[in-house]
This record gives structure tokens, C-alpha cells and sequence, in this order.
């Protein structure tokens, strides 16, 4: 029913990839590494040419999912489809360095059903979860409650490649539909859950919050406002008009490129997210603060927060925290 | 070394014509004016040269994957493999590379943004190095305004570091993927190129590695005759490693179109513009000849103001309703040309707002402009399969050559789109010009016409490509144009439109610095 069978989103496929090379000037692994095979343009000329996704896997794992490519992309191919199905292809073996499917990255409270009758909900991921004061004020300005099932499990199987069961993705969305609005922190997530529920109103944490006026006033054209890049990309042609909007009225500036593309703060692949041992690479970050000043970061990932305190005295807030929760009587303004 | 070289004579060793030519006329025999994809390196000595380069540290990527990755170029024609690529890191590795490539005999093909369209940066064999791996913003003097990058680097990156500094650069194609090293050793040409030039004129100086390694640092006034030569010079005389770039303060433009029925006046037009610099852009863009847009923009208000006051009331275009209702009365009473109308409105009715998008406008201003030009560029024009063939001329026969070209277009596709630009030259950069895109005759500024087909979701075969492209090309052989694009598979004109003198002099400086001519072969020579 929701097209689970193969997590792919419908689109053109690496065939149609002319080698243009726009996908190269967003994709934040080219930039850190400068090498074309790591690329969305080098594995749709690879697979053009015979290439399998068992040649590719160094390339097929390096993607972050950022989702940058796919506005970027003239030919319109689902990038980030291309990058599931190839994940999906790698035999179990080799398939190892992304291997997190059993591995509980999230927690999802299956057990329980979702918040039934409530008009909207939020999917909060597990960065979120882990800071309940944020989730609250989000919970709390957003007027939503916050979905015990998360699908964190379906995110995480999306994004190693993992089949999941048609069964679950039935459970996960199915109740989902009875919702009017749902606000997802997960972007990868959310690029799913509007092509499942084409017709439910369904956005990420940032730009539902930065849509409400009480918080817009608190931004000042002196800050730097840091957009979550995989919800943002999923959702690009809406998007990149609410923050234009945003930054003309704010003044404030963003972490978008010349071509309005967002700049992760840090660009990890799922592996290096997974292995603590792994350096964060803050190379990103810096690129983003290079030769701007600013007051004060606001950031819409609370991962983000501590990215940037590594690297500047700057104060950095979650934008959630930007007004005070019980002060804001301006909720969901669709 | 240790080992033997697997060739040790260099194939033609004598200057000018006297011995094998790869530029000669008969050099198609059979095939006349109809160059083919070249014959494939054979592959001799590969394993030892590649061993060689693993103990200089230099890694010699082999595997299919990344091989089939540059099998062809933006052209979609002329398909080759190398037999293994090498990623640009630093001067001292591509001086490794071409070392024991000269040892070896190994051909090197250098590609930037692979935005060829005739199979130059294809390699028909050995070594393909991806100078993409070189793509560092290393200084900003924004005091003096100029910026030293590695050359591999994008434009559309440099951009962004520069967009920092409040800086852009001066001029660079009209596609964000071009890049510094493969546009300077071409030309580049943008619409402000009728005040500024083209990009190759923005360099200050280059490092420079020559194909026999040598990293040499050059400039009009250091090491100048190689400066002059790599300047312009289609990759024959060196790979550049870095560049040092003028560049300019950011503005934001101010854009405004003009449309004609003619290209005859739209071309008057664009001619008075530039020679009385009564814009900062200007460039003609048409859907077929029925429909031609005179694109002009200003730095600032007071250009535009000027513009507005002095030369605006002196064009021959039209806005956009008075043109419509042309358009309309024309094709009217020709309903057999109905295709043609509907082409016209659907392009413009898909076109034009993408130039328009909200988030790159700020009241009259254009923000970005490279950004929404080149994506629609590519979104409009991009294809599987592109052939560009171009025509470069003095000012005084462009309009001739113009309309010729257009009437082949006409002949061979039911659409396709010219794009026309001026191009100021620099008096003390004429040697620069010599055997490349500007034409000799040209003084003070030359002109130059794409002829582009859409062909899209259509299928040609090469042959008709390149019948088409042919005939462009005679027109410049008759009228005694120059090309944008006249190496690869369109080589076979060099020695008819540059003449053997100067071909022969050119010839034999590419042989004194490449004894093995391994560098970029199947480009020139």
C-alpha cells in the first residue's frame, strides 16, 4: 500500500544522469575528500558502465544522506533512491561497514500505539529524545504530541539498505494517517512520510518552528540560523522559499550555499556516526562560520549545538529555546 | 629509472610538416573532414609503468568502476577508456606522472569538468588525470583583488569561497562545473565578456607542469613565452597546477531582455551596445531564429540608468507584449509553422521562470546570477548527447556568419538555440590568441555564435553530428573565422583554418616540450 517494497521513491534513475556534475558542488563528502567516485555523479557513471554495487561499496557507504544532491540535480534522478536501492542490492556480507540493521540505534516503542486522536504529531528521533527539555519546548509550541513510535526502525533499515517488513511500515504509517499535521525530526524519515501521505501535512522540526511569528521575532539579522539539511532537501522547493522568506525578514543568516543548498554542520556517514571512536570531522562547521560574524548561532538539530561549541565561543541555542514555551500562545500556524 | 624505456625514439622527432603529421589533411584519409574517435593506445609497458609510479608514491586507479566513470565527456560522442585514472593531489605528483609518462610513452589525458563536447578530455587510452582532486582556494588578497587556487577547483566553488570575502570573480563560462585549469587553457567566455574578456585574460600567473614535470611558476613577466603558451594553448604545453586570478567586488545585476524577430537587429544591436559599453552583460540567446532575446544587465542602478536614458530608445527590440502580438501575427497567417509557435511558447513558458525564482531576487536585483543561469543552462540545454559547434569572428563578419550558421541549424534540426557574446581582447595579450579561439583578424573585441541542437529525446547518429558540425565549420574556413572548439574530434580543421605556417610553428614548439607527445594527444597533436 505505501510502496514499501522496495523503500524507493519514484523518479529517474542513475541512466538518466548526464554527468553534469552539480551534485559534486553540494555533495559535502566531495568536498571533504575530492574524489568523484564518492559522489552521486561518479556512481551513476560507474553504474552506466557496468558497474555493481559491490564495486561501489566504498562509495555507497560514504553517502551521509543528506539529500543535497537531489534539488541540486538538473534531470530531477531520486538521488537518495538510487543511494537506498544500491544499499538494499550489497549482499549481507558485504554490506558489513553499514551493517547497524540489528543494531539499536534508536529506540521505538512499538509496543505502545500512537497518540490516537491527537490532530498532530511529532516524530521526535532519538537526538531529541535524549534531550527531553528541548522536545519539550518543541511539544509545547508546536501544539503536538509526541508519537511513541517514532520510526527510528524504519529510518535506520532506509538508510543501511535493510528491507523492512511491508507489516511494519503498515503499523507505522497507517495510524499516521488519521493525523492533520505531523512534524518529523528525522529528514530521511520525512522525505518517506510525504510520499506515503501525499495528502498529510507533514514538515520538519525547524521549519515548523521557525514558521511560528513569537519565535521569528526573537531572530535577529545578527545570528546565524543553521537549517537541519536532510529535512530541508526533502522538502527543497517549499523549503527553500519559507527560509528565503525567513532571512528577508529576519535578516538573519543562514547555512545555505550560492545555490540555496543547505551546509551540513557535520557531514558523517552512517558508520562514522556509529563508531564513537571516529573523530568528528568539524571541517564542515568551520566552512559554515568561515569569514561570517554573528551574535549568536541557532541551530534547528540538537546535534548541531555541540558541533558548534567545539569550535567557537559563539553562544549556540536550539531554536526551540529561542522563546519561552508557556509564554507562546501563537501554536501551529498553518 | 630502473627499467627500459618501452619506446625510446620519439615518434616524430623532426619539426614541421616533414614526417608524420597528426594534424596533416590526409590524416583522415577515407574519412574526409570526419574525425573519428582516435585509434586506442595500445597499452605497452602499462604494468611497469604503473609499478614505476607506486614507488613515486603516485596511486594509478584501474578498476572498471572508475575507469567507465570518465569514459566520455559533456558531448555524450566520443567514448574511451583510459586504462587507469590518476587523482590530482599535488604539482609534485602530476610531476611524477608526467615524467614517467615521458619515459614510458604513456599518453596523459587531463580533464577538468569534463565539459568537452568533441572528445578532448576522453582518453583514448593510458593515463586520465582527474585534476578535480586539485580544487584548494589557497589565497584571497581581496586588497589587491586576486585569488591564487588549485586549478582543478570548479568555478561555482571558487565562487563560494570568494562570496565570503564580498569578491566574484571577473568573468568564467556560463556553467558552474567548468573548471579554472581546463577554461583558462580554452578561453571562457561569460556575458560580461564583451567588457572584461574571457577568463583565460583574468590570469595573473599559473604554475605550471610541463609534460616533461617541470613545475615552473610563469606569468607575462616570468618565464613569459610559456605563460603565452599554455595561455589559450588546449592543454599542449603543460597541466595547470594553479592559478592566480583577478578578481572583482560582488554585486548583485540588474537584468533586462529585448526581443527581435531578427537576428540581423538583434545583432546591430548587441554590437552598438558593446562598442558604446552601454551595459556590463550582453548576450544574445534565441529559441530558433524567430524568437531572439538580447539579454542586458548593469552592475549597478546608475548603469542602468544610463542605459535607460541613452540607448534603450535606440533598439530595435521589443518588450515582452509587443512581441508576443508579433509573434503571434507571424504565425498566424503561417499556420503550417504552428510546431513552431507552440516550441516557442512552451520553452518560454518553462524557461523564464527559472529566472525568476523568488529566492534569487531581491526587489530588481539578480543575486547569483552564474548559479541561475548555469542551472538552467543545464536544465534546458543539457543533454545525453550535445554537439556545440561555434563560430568566432571579427566583429565585421559576424552577422554573416551568424546567419549562415543559423541556416544550417535550420537544415539539419527542428530546434535548436544560438547564444552570442562579444569578447574584449587585450592588445598586449595578442600572442596569447594565436592558433585559438580568436580570430586573427579580430581587433579590439571579437564575437562568437554557439549552434546548439536540442536533442533531446531525439536519437542522431554521430555522423549526422557531425555532418552538422562540418557544415559550421566551412562557414568558418570561408569567411576566415576561428572556433571554440576545434580540437578532438573537429581537428581535422585546424591546418585549413589556421594555415601551415603557423600550424608547423605551434607543431614543432609542442615537440621541443613534449618529446614523447604523450600530453593531451588526441586534443591538438
Amino acid at each position: 500500500m505505501f510502496g514499501m517494497a522496495t523503500n524507493a521513491l519514484p523518479g529517474n534513475d542513475f541512466a538518466a544522469c548526464t554527468g553534469c556534475s552539480l551534485c559534486l558542488l553540494v555533495c559535502p563528502v566531495w568536498r571533504a575528500t575530492h574524489d568523484i567516485r564518492l559522489t552521486p555523479h561518479g556512481r551513476a557513471k560507474a553504474l552506466q558502465h557496468g558497474a555493481t554495487a559491490v564495486d561501489l561499496i566504498e562509495s555507497i557507504a560514504s553517502c551521509t544522506f543528506c539529500g543535497a544532491c537531489e534539488p541540486a540535480c538538473p534531470e530531477g534522478i531520486d538521488l537518495i533512491g538510487m543511494i537506498v536501492g544500491l544499499r538494499q542490492q550489497l549482499p549481507a556480507s558485504s554490506a558489513r561497514n553499514l551493517s547497524v540493521a540489528q543494531t539499536p540505534l534508536h529506540s521505538s516503542s512499538r509496543s505502545q500505539s500512537p497518540a490516537h486522536g491527537a490532530p498532530s504529531v511529532v516524530l521526535a528521533d532519538q537526538s531529541l529524545r535524549d534531550h527531553p527539555d528541548i522536545l519539550a519546548c518543541v511539544v509545547s509550541l508546536l501544539g503536538v504530541q509526541n508519537n511513541d513510535d517514532n520510526g527510528a526502525d524504519i529510518s535506520c533499515a532506509l538508510e543501511t539498505g535493510t528491507l523492512v517488513s511491508p507489516s511494519r511500515i503498515e503499523a507505522f504509517v497507517e495510524p499516521l494517517q488519521r493525523k492533520g499535521r505531523i512534524v518529523v525530526a528525522d529528514g530521511l524519515l520525512l522525505r518517506h512520510l510525504r510520499a506515503w501521505l501525499p495528502r498529510t501535512r507533514i514538515e520538519s522540526i525547524g521549519a515548523a518552528l521557525s514558521r511560528l511569528p513569537a519565535l521569528r521575532r526573537q531572530l535577529r539579522s545578527s545570528d546565524l540560523y543553521v537549517i537541519e539539511p536532510r529535512g530541508y532537501h526533502a522538502d527543497y522547493e517549499r523549503q527553500v522559499r519559507h527560509y528565503d522568506a525567513l532571512r528577508v525578514e529576519t535578516g538573519c543568516e543562514t547555512n545555505l550555499d550560492l545555490q540555496r543548498i543547505a551546509i551540513p554542520a557535520i557531514a558523517r556517514n552512517l558508520s562514522q556516526r556509529l563508531d564513537a571512536s571516529v573523530p568528528r570531522d568539524l571541517e564542515s562547521a568551520r566552512w559554515i562560520l568561515h569569514r561570517r560574524r554573528m551574535s549568536r548561532i541557532v541551530v534547528e538539530s540538537v546535534d548541531d549545538i555541540r558541533v558548534f561549541e567545539q569550535i567557537t565561543d559563539c553562544p549556540v541555542v536550539h531554536v526551540a529555546h529561542l522563546v519561552d514555551p508557556p509564554a507562546t500562545t501563537e501554536r501551529g500556524a498553518w | 629509472m630502473t627499467t627500459t624505456p618501452v619506446t625510446t625514439a620519439t615518434p616524430t622527432a623532426l619539426a614541421g610538416t616533414a614526417g608524420y603529421c597528426p594534424v596533416a589533411p590526409d590524416s583522415l584519409a577515407g574519412v574526409t573532414r570526419r574525425q573519428t574517435n582516435p585509434s586506442r593506445w595500445a597499452g605497452d609497458g602499462w604494468a611497469a609503468f604503473v609499478a614505476e609510479l607506486a614507488s613515486r608514491d603516485v596511486e594509478v586507479l584501474t578498476g572498471a568502476a572508475v575507469r567507465g566513470l570518465f569514459a566520455t565527456d559533456a558531448g555524450g560522442t566520443a567514448y574511451g577508456l583510459p586504462h587507469g585514472v590518476v587523482i590530482a593531489r599535488s604539482a609534485s605528483q602530476v610531476s611524477a606522472l608526467l615524467q614517467t609518462a615521458q619515459w614510458y610513452r604513456v599518453p596523459i589525458t587531463v580533464r577538468g569538468g569534463g565539459l568537452t563536447t568533441e572528445g578532448e578530455s576522453v582518453a583514448f587510452g593510458g593515463v586520465l588525470l582527474d585534476m578535480t582532486g586539485m580544487s584548494r582556494v589557497l589565497h584571497v588578497d581581496a586588497q589587491a583583488l586576486t585569488v591564487r587556487t588549485e586549478a582543478g577547483i570548479f568555478w561555482h566553488s571558487l565562487a563560494e569561497e570568494l562570496r565570503r570575502h564580498g569578491l566574484d570573480y571577473c568573468s568564467a563560462p556560463l556553467n558552474l562545473t567548468s573548471s579554472v585549469g581546463g577554461t583558462v587553457n580554452v578561453g571562457g567566455i561569460d556575458v560580461n565578456s564583451p567588457r572584461l574578456g574571457c577568463s583565460a585574460d583574468q590570469v595573473i600567473a599559473m604554475q605550471v607542469v610541463t609534460p616533461t614535470g617541470d613545475i615552473v611558476e610563469c606569468s607575462d613577466a616570468k618565464n613569459a613565452e610559456l605563460f603565452e603558451r599554455v595561455i589559450l594553448g588546449y592543454g599542449q604545453f603543460g597541466v595547470v597546477t594553479e592559478a592566480t586570478l583577478q578578481v572583482r567586488r560582488y554585486t548583485p545585476l540588474r537584468m533586462r531582455y529585448f526581443y527581435y524577430t531578427s537576428l540581423r537587429s538583434a545583432i546591430t544591436d548587441l554590437k552598438l551596445l558593446d562598442a558604446n559599453d552601454a551595459s556590463d552583460y550582453s548576450g544574445i540567446l534565441t529559441m530558433m531564429d524567430r524568437a531572439v532575446n538580447l539579454l542586458v544587465a548593469f552592475d549597478s542602478p546608475e548603469r542602468e540608468a544610463t542605459f535607460i536614458a541613452d540607448w534603450q530608445p535606440r533598439l530595435r527590440g521589443h518588450g515582452e507584449v509587443a512581441f508576443a502580438i508579433r509573434a503571434a501575427a507571424y504565425y498566424a497567417i503561417r499556420p503550417w509553422k504552428v510546431g513552431e509557435a507552440l516550441y516557442i511558447y512552451r520553452r518560454k513558458r518553462e524557461l523564464f521562470p527559472q529566472f525568476e525564482r523568488p529566492e534569487f531576487l531581491r526587489g530588481d536585483d539578480l543575486h547569483d546570477r552564474t548559479v541561475v543561469f548555469s542551472r538552467a543552462v543545464w536544465k534546458f540545454w543539457g543533454s545525453r548527447q550535445m554537439v556545440i559547434p561555434d563560430l568566432a569572428t571579427s566583429a565585421d563578419r559576424f552577422i554573416e556568419a551568424v546567419e549562415r550558421g543559423n541556416a544550417v541549424c535550420r537544415k539539419y534540426f527542428a530546434h535548436y538555440t544560438l547564444y552570442c557574446v562579444g569578447i574584449k581582447l587585450r592588445d598586449d595579450h595578442r600572442a596569447h590568441y594565436e592558433m585559438s579561439c580568436i580570430p586573427p583578424g579580430a581587433m579590439d573585441r571579437a564575437y562568437g555564435c554557439e549552434f546548439e541542437p536540442m536533442t533531446s529525446g531525439r536519437a542522431y547518429s554521430r555522423d549526422y553530428l557531425q555532418s552538422f558540425k562540418n557544415e559550421i565549420y566551412d562557414i568558418g574556413v570561408d569567411i576566415g573565422a576561428s572556433y571554440y572548439r576545434f580540437g578532438g574530434m573537429m581537428k581535422g580543421y585546424i591546418r585549413r583554418v589556421f594555415g601551415d605556417a603557423v600550424v608547423d610553428r605551434h607543431l614543432a614548439m609542442k615537440r621541443a616540450a613534449d618529446p614523447g607527445m604523450i600530453l593531451n594527444r588526441d586534443v591538438i597533436f
